[in-house]
């Protein structure tokens, strides 16, 4: 598809709207009226721009703040469960343990042995730069040191 | 000093490396599990077989502003060189990928520009 560049200032004005985690959330319905595009040409037009849909995007942005949250430390489950825009502490942890592959207090209880300085996340969860490349075992990169002494 | 690695940053690992193989025809070089995140590369067919591009994960909030900023400003965050821009515009169009600006001559390049449904957008071109 060829997006004209209203429609797709539009589809990113959308991605700003979903980012937020305003209560109550507007259905998709009203973001698709908000930035004037039908429902079924908004979520067909932002899948194809984004790879997931308006809702998978929302949730995934959910999970993400929580995530950070939980990472934190300073927050029981129950309330970054709110703060992130769930209702249900029960759907919360079902969809957070679908996704992430464990519960909420299990990654808050793992995730925080590594938080050095409270409040402060480690460069193991907000990686950047190539920095991965470091934590490599030393065989993972054998094939490329290989090409580069043949070179 | 060889220039051998260069990152491009996408909002979920998963779907880049799909994305990147099976949409655009990358082959995947490493795939290797670091703690929270995996180490992926992929080279190009076409060669050259030792460079590699990392899809590397958008964690960092602050990377992930820059990226969404970017984005909509409409400003490419990697180019790919193609023979035929015409016709991986038809190839790429038929399996769902979303352009911004289809292919059109800018001074000495045939210019286009994608999503990469990770965050960024790439620009496709073709030397005169």
């Amino acid at each position: 598809m060829l997006l004209r560049h209203e429609g797709f200032r539009r589809l990113c004005q959308a991605r700003d709207l979903l980012r937020e985690l305003r209560e109550p959330s507007p259905s998709i319905a009203d973001l698709a009226r908000e930035v004037q595009i039908s429902p079924f040409h908004f979520i067909r037009q932002f899948e194809a721009v984004f790879g997931v849909t308006p809702h998978q995007f929302r949730i995934q942005t959910r999970l993400d703040a929580a995530k950070r949250l939980l990472a934190m430390g300073q927050h029981s489950v129950t309330d970054v469960c709110m703060e992130v825009g769930f209702s249900s502490l029960g759907s919360f942890s079902a969809l957070f343990t679908r996704r992430v592959g464990e519960a909420p207090s299990a990654y808050r209880r793992r995730v925080r042995a590594m938080v050095p300085v409270p409040g402060i996340l480690p460069a193991d969860l907000t990686p950047g730069c190539l920095s991965l490349m470091g934590r490599l075992s030393p065989s993972a990169l054998a094939n490329s040191v290989r090409s580069f002494r043949e070179a | 000093m060889r220039i051998k690695l260069m990152s491009i940053m996408v909002d979920d690992q998963d779907k880049a490396i799909r994305f990147y193989t099976e949409v655009l025809g990358f082959k995947k070089k490493h795939d290797i599990p670091v703690g929270e995140y995996r180490w992926i590369t992929v080279t190009s067919p076409e060669g050259p077989d030792d460079l590699e591009l990392v899809l590397e994960p958008n964690a960092n909030p602050a990377g992930r502003m820059f990226q969404e900023a970017m984005f909509s400003q409409g400003i490419p965050l990697a180019a790919f060189e193609v023979g035929d821009i015409a016709s991986e515009f038809a190839r790429l169009t038929a399996k769902g990928v979303a352009f911004t600006r289809q292919p059109a001559q800018a001074g000495p390049v045939s210019l286009a520009v994608f999503a990469d449904t990770c965050g960024n957008l790439i620009q496709l071109y073709q030397p005169a």
